[in-house]
């Protein structure tokens, strides 16, 4: 049922002047940059630094003086460093997986809550939602912005919510089934899962009301498209975010499908060269860069995302004036998102330090396998891990994926490989094998 | 192996090895080159990986043991007792009797194949709370189980 009238949540936002979004644009930037200038004082030390005051930063062409701001600039002033507000304004807290054992986490105040549940809201009704909708988030709820961030998202524009969190297929397919959803958020490749279990599991697809669905939390391919619209007869929509800026929402698709519009009353996007920092014009390939103009308890100056992609300021056939981005197709760092989740190999290397007689040489092996993501983890086995028995070896294993488990949130296979099998190369050494052809 | 250990136990190399096409031919053929003789050889297979237990004379533990590692296979080398059960019906089973009655875990079990006098020898990795291995050793022998010294297999 590809039956979607895709309506506009904001129309006098989202299809407002270019001229006039830039002049809302340099507003807001003057003052996200007085507020976390008198505020932040990372942020007071780095504008000193390189002799940049906020009153020299009229707007966005101004941008480039900023400094940076990076993910490792998070997990430094974790948990509270980048509050421009007392925690006591703050009511929410979201994370996602950090480069090392520890998660970075994000300050909500209720003004940012607010912002992010109308990028939501919006992402949805681009993708057909309306007040009689029933939306099942199949996103985890928690922690990660994906379950809690749809959820808001979907009340506010009035639908019924299924908030059913993650896992559990025959469950998911069950009341998907018995409650008529009409809308499915969710990861795309789980959701690639969902509709082939479907089948297996005796339903047949005509009894189904789905007609949109809402995908996102990892980098998908138009090939996965067109199987996910094929499975369920639906139209399937690409959402983007992440927590440093807000959660998904910070970009959508609409009806077009064809780049997802960054909501740029609320942020600002750049492309710059990986390497140099430099901006770059739009339709060139480089990093996203993102700039917080509305949110107010934790601002992002310059956030690198290591999202590489294209923006786009030409005129969309939906209406939307605000400029759209590609597909994500690489990084600019060695992240991995499997299941949706971050996975950053060090975060790996964090956990086999810990475990005795573990040496940190490692591989991880990425493979989707019936639509699932597998990662596979070859450890090196020294003498001090193996012994004569199966079960001791099989502790060890035990014990590094429950670790793993904890640390950085997914279940990964274990893999004990002879020592020195692994591939040490100068410099920095590869660690990954990705097989799923996700990135260009 | 000093003092009462060289009178009770015997030496067992164990390898381990990936699930893998011809792993195992990769071991037996460097042995094999070696000219190391293998007396016993068991393997433990899991779905993920497995574990080859291999009996070879006193004399060549050390050459094994080097030949392996230099070849990048894990190898670790341990004692275990060796028991002489009798080559007849039932014989097996007076033995495990003994070692059940003692609340005696069993790991794992093999024989090699050779037989001294009327016995089968079987190598048995044992476990027990609250007892070292000279211990349950001690116990079997005053049960009156025979247990096969190191000497007695580096003359097979």
């Amino acid at each position: 049922m590809r039956i979607s009238e895709n309506k506009i949540y904001n129309p006098e936002i989202e299809c407002m002047d270019r001229e006039s979004m830039k002049k809302l644009q340099n507003e807001r930037l003057r003052k996200t940059v007085a507020h976390v200038y008198a505020n932040v004082p990372i942020y007071k030390e780095r504008m000193d630094a390189v002799g940049i005051k906020p009153g020299d930063i009229s707007g966005i062409e101004d941008l480039h003086l900023l400094p940076f701001t990076n993910k490792t600039d998070l997990r430094d002033q974790f948990p509270y460093g980048l509050l421009a507000v007392p925690t006591g304004e703050i009511v929410r807290i979201q994370g996602s997986s950090g480069t090392t054992g520890k998660p970075i986490v994000s300050g909500y105040t209720q003004n940012d809550v607010d912002v992010w549940t109308e990028m939501v809201a919006r992402s949805l009704m681009a993708a057909g939602a309306g007040k009689e909708d029933i939306i099942q988030v199949t996103y985890g709820y928690g922690l990660f912005t994906g379950g809690l961030g749809a959820h808001q998202g979907a009340s506010k524009v009035g639908a019924m919510v299924v908030p059913m969190s993650s896992g559990n297929t025959q469950r998911q397919l069950m009341m998907m089934h018995d409650l008529g959803t009409t809308m499915l958020c969710c990861t795309p490749s789980y959701a690639i899962f969902l509709g082939e279990s479907l089948k297996e599991m005796g339903y047949d697809p005509k009894e189904f009301k789905l007609k949109s669905g809402c995908f996102g939390a990892e980098p998908w391919t138009e090939e996965m498209r067109e199987k996910l619209e094929e499975l369920f007869d639906i139209n399937a929509y690409n959402i983007y975010g992440l927590t440093e800026i807000a959660g998904p929402g910070v970009a959508f698709e609409c009806e077009a499908k064809n780049g997802m519009h960054v909501n740029e009353d609320h942020v600002i996007a750049e492309i710059v060269d990986p390497s140099t920092g430099e901006q770059l014009p739009y339709g060139e390939s480089g990093e996203l860069v993102f700039t917080t103009i509305t949110k107010t308890g934790m601002p992002m100056l310059r956030y690198r995302t290591h999202d590489i992609c294209t923006l786009n300021e030409e005129p969309c056939s939906c209406g939307r004036t605000h400029v759209r981005m590609s597909r994500i197709t690489g990084r600019t760092d060695d992240m991995l998102i499997i299941r949706g989740v971050n996975v950053f190999p060090s975060q790996i290397e964090t956990v086999l330090l810990k475990v005795p007689g573990v040496a940190p040489h490692y591989m991880l092996i990425v493979d989707r396998v019936n639509s699932t993501d597998r990662l596979e983890v070859q450890v090196e086995l020294t003498e001090d891990m193996f012994s004569d028995t199966v079960s001791d070896v099989e502790k060890i294993q035990k014990c590094i994926t429950e670790q793993i488990k904890s640390v950085v949130g997914v279940t990964a296979k274990v893999k004990l490989v002879p020592p020195k099998s692994i591939p040490r190369s100068e410099g920095k050494s590869k660690r990954i094998i990705d097989n799923r052809g996700l990135t260009k | 192996m000093e003092g009462k250990e060289k009178y009770m136990f015997i030496n067992q190399i164990s390898v381990y090895l990936e699930n893998n096409k011809g792993s195992l031919r990769e071991l037996t053929k460097l042995l094999a080159e070696r000219g190391i003789d293998l007396l016993a050889l068991s393997i433990a297979d899991t779905t993920n990986f497995g574990i080859t237990r291999i009996v070879v004379r006193e004399a060549d533990v050390e050459a094994a043991l080097n030949a392996l590692r230099e070849q990048g296979f894990v190898a670790k080398q341990n004692h275990v007792i060796c028991a002489g059960v009798p080559n007849q019906p039932a014989g097996l089973d007076s033995v495990l009797a003994i070692i059940e009655e003692s609340s005696i875990s069993i790991e794992y079990m093999y024989s090699l194949n050779y037989l001294i006098g009327n016995k089968v020898l079987m190598v048995l990795r044992l476990s027990a709370e609250n007892m070292s291995k000279e211990e349950i050793a001690a116990l079997l022998e005053g049960k009156g189980v025979m247990l096969v010294k190191q000497e007695d297999i580096n003359r097979l």
